[in-house]
């Protein structure tokens, strides 16, 4: 299979363990195939929600914990994914899967050139301008009310493949589960590769990263790249969701449930990012039967994290089971 | 054919002169160290070589080029490596994570085959954890692999540091005051690894305090006083140069 393994000793060892893995992931792939069968229409939106907040953590998280850039344009990221793809569909007349297509590349784009300021500005600075750039983009949707049918929002139709309508939130499910995983294989992949620890060295050590012969430049730009992409096509994935996207849904309020869930989830790990949107999507609905309490319990809950876990979740189920701890190779 | 030439190089930080006229050069397996009291400006012709300051005048030759101006990743690529002075390891990251970053730069796996996983981009990736380990093997550091670098001693920071630096094949290694914090037997394995690179034909240039350590494993010295070049020659003609004695060494 690869020259490593064969000059390896195929032993007993690392048979079972490899066996052990496989049937982990089984497991977790049926379990993430069932909640359909037990969920009522309003529960399964409610997963549907986390799958989307998931996959922008993990794209949030990419500059925020991995490449370790404070930069806020991760509502912008999330809108213009929304905003292109339901552009396409309404405008074009694109089915949802080829609507990812200019979904994809617009929000690479978008990643890309957000990355541009990040080479001169850095801590508060890229914070400020990164916020601001947010902020213009939703006054952009205000404004480009031909395009993105301005403050009263853009209609978005159902999601189409082969004749097959995704109309309930079942069948969205399944879409956005097949999208997200995609996604997240595909982050993880390159977080433990050359490319994800030229992010890390730049996070670490900006000066030595050009001493090893790295481009902070070109590692800085490829991180914020992939960031908007990822962020993007769960913005695509929200517009399906929601089926009505407004200006008002990519405002400071989304930024901050972004931030928060990476925070909470931990920094740096695509295992926390998934924990900290099942967390923080799914505490707002529970907290809805305590009407009046729904803010002061939410923001109590963020504060206690933040105190108590510096690692955030991730942190603590490390502490438990160290075996999940996320690194970037282990020999 | 000297692969580094340093020549007629002055540094003015606002008007103070923090090199003056330095010129040196160091060939293929050849170990230089640089020598001198504290502020005498050997940091900054550090600094210099490696692109993160701008000499005001004077070349830097690198394997017949100009690098003067150069990004520093650029030289960097070209196999001229550095430690830094206050450590330079990426310190959250294990042992085997860091020297795998200074094998960055040459492992070929394409980005497309990264991002779907494709058998070439995965081999070409197991290539550097092999040589990564091989590496630490040979510093001795290869039972700490999976340690997290920040959790080891100073010594030992200070070997993966140098671990780094050299994978991707260094040809010219510039190591920033290496025996700092290092343990008698670390200093020794460090001599030893300095001069096996020496013999496998890499140029080192050492900037270092511990005089025992430079007497030992340098073939030619360069001593430094207020930016200048006071004297250059092998150990035994430094160790009994007057001016070297007067400025820095000591008469003892």
């Amino acid at each position: 299979m690869s020259d490593l393994q064969a000059t390896l000793p195929a032993g007993p060892v690392r048979r079972p363990a490899s066996a052990k893995r496989w049937l982990v992931r089984l497991a977790i792939a049926v379990l993430l195939l069932l909640p359909p069968v037990f969920s009522n229409d309003y529960v399964q939106y409610v997963v549907n929600l986390i799958v989307v907040y998931a996959l922008v953590a993990v794209g949030f998280n990419v500059v925020l914990g991995y490449l370790g850039q404070l930069a806020f344009a991760n509502a912008a990221f999330f809108g213009i994914g929304a905003y292109t793809c339901g552009i396409s569909m309404v405008h074009l007349g694109l089915p949802f899967w080829a609507a990812l297509v200019p979904t994809g590349i617009v929000s690479l784009a978008a990643g890309a050139l957000v990355g541009l300021p990040a080479l001169r500005l850095k801590g508060y600075y890229l914070a400020i301008v990164t916020l601001v750039l947010g902020e213009l983009m939703r006054w952009s949707y205000i404004h480009g009310d031909v395009l993105t049918a301005g403050s009263s929002g853009l209609g978005i139709p159902p999601a189409t493949a082969a004749g097959f309508t995704f109309g309930t939130e079942d069948e969205k499910y399944y879409l956005f589960l097949l999208v997200a995983a995609v996604m997240i294989w595909a982050t993880n992949n390159i977080i433990r590769s050359r490319i994800g620890r030229s992010w890390v060295a730049i996070r670490e050590n900006e000066l030595a990263t050009a001493a090893l012969g790295m481009s902070p430049a070109v590692g800085k730009v490829t991180a914020f790249a992939w960031s908007g992409f990822v962020v993007g096509i769960a913005g695509a994935l929200f517009a399906i969701l929601i089926g009505r996207i407004a200006p008002e849904s990519f405002n400071l309020h989304q930024l901050l449930l972004h931030f928060a869930i990476v925070m909470i989830g931990g920094l740096g790990s695509i295992l926390g990012s998934i924990l900290g949107a099942i967390v923080l999507t799914a505490a707002p609905e529970v907290l809805r039967n305590f009407p009046g309490m729904e803010e002061i319990v939410f923001s109590l809950l963020l504060i206690g994290v933040l105190l108590f876990m510096p690692r955030g979740l991730q942190g603590v189920l490390v502490g438990w089971f160290p075996r999940l701890r996320e690194r970037l190779y282990r020999e | 054919m000297s692969l580094l030439q340093v020549e007629n190089v002055s540094v003015q930080f606002f008007g103070l002169k923090a090199l003056s006229d330095v010129t040196f050069d160091v060939e293929p397996g050849q170990v230089r160290a640089v020598i001198g009291p504290n502020g005498a400006g050997k940091s900054t012709l550090f600094n210099v070589i490696t692109g993160y300051v701008r000499p005001n005048e004077g070349k830097v030759v690198y394997d017949g080029q100009s690098v003067v101006g150069l990004p520093r990743h650029v030289v960097a690529g070209r196999g001229m490596r550095r430690t830094f002075q206050n450590g330079g390891v990426f310190s959250e990251l294990t042992v085997l994570e860091n020297v795998l970053t200074g094998l960055n730069a040459v492992t070929a796996s394409s980005t497309l085959g990264i991002v779907l996983r494709l058998p070439g981009a995965g081999a070409a990736e197991r290539r550097a954890v092999d040589e990564a380990m091989s590496l630490l093997e040979t510093m001795g550091l290869a039972g700490l692999a999976n340690n997290v670098v920040g959790d080891l001693s100073s010594g030992q920071q200070r070997l993966v540091e140098i671990t780094r630096a050299m994978a991707a094949r260094a040809r010219l290694l510039l190591l920033d005051e290496p025996a700092v914090g290092l343990s008698s037997s670390e200093r020794d394995r460090l001599m030893n690894v300095l001069r096996d690179l020496a013999k496998d034909g890499v140029a080192v240039l050492l900037v270092e305090h511990v005089i025992d350590l430079v007497m030992a494993v340098s073939d030619r010295i360069v001593v430094l006083n207020y930016g200048e070049v006071i004297a250059e020659g092998t150990p035994e003609e430094i160790r009994s140069h007057e001016a070297v004695l007067e400025a820095y060494l000591g008469h003892g």
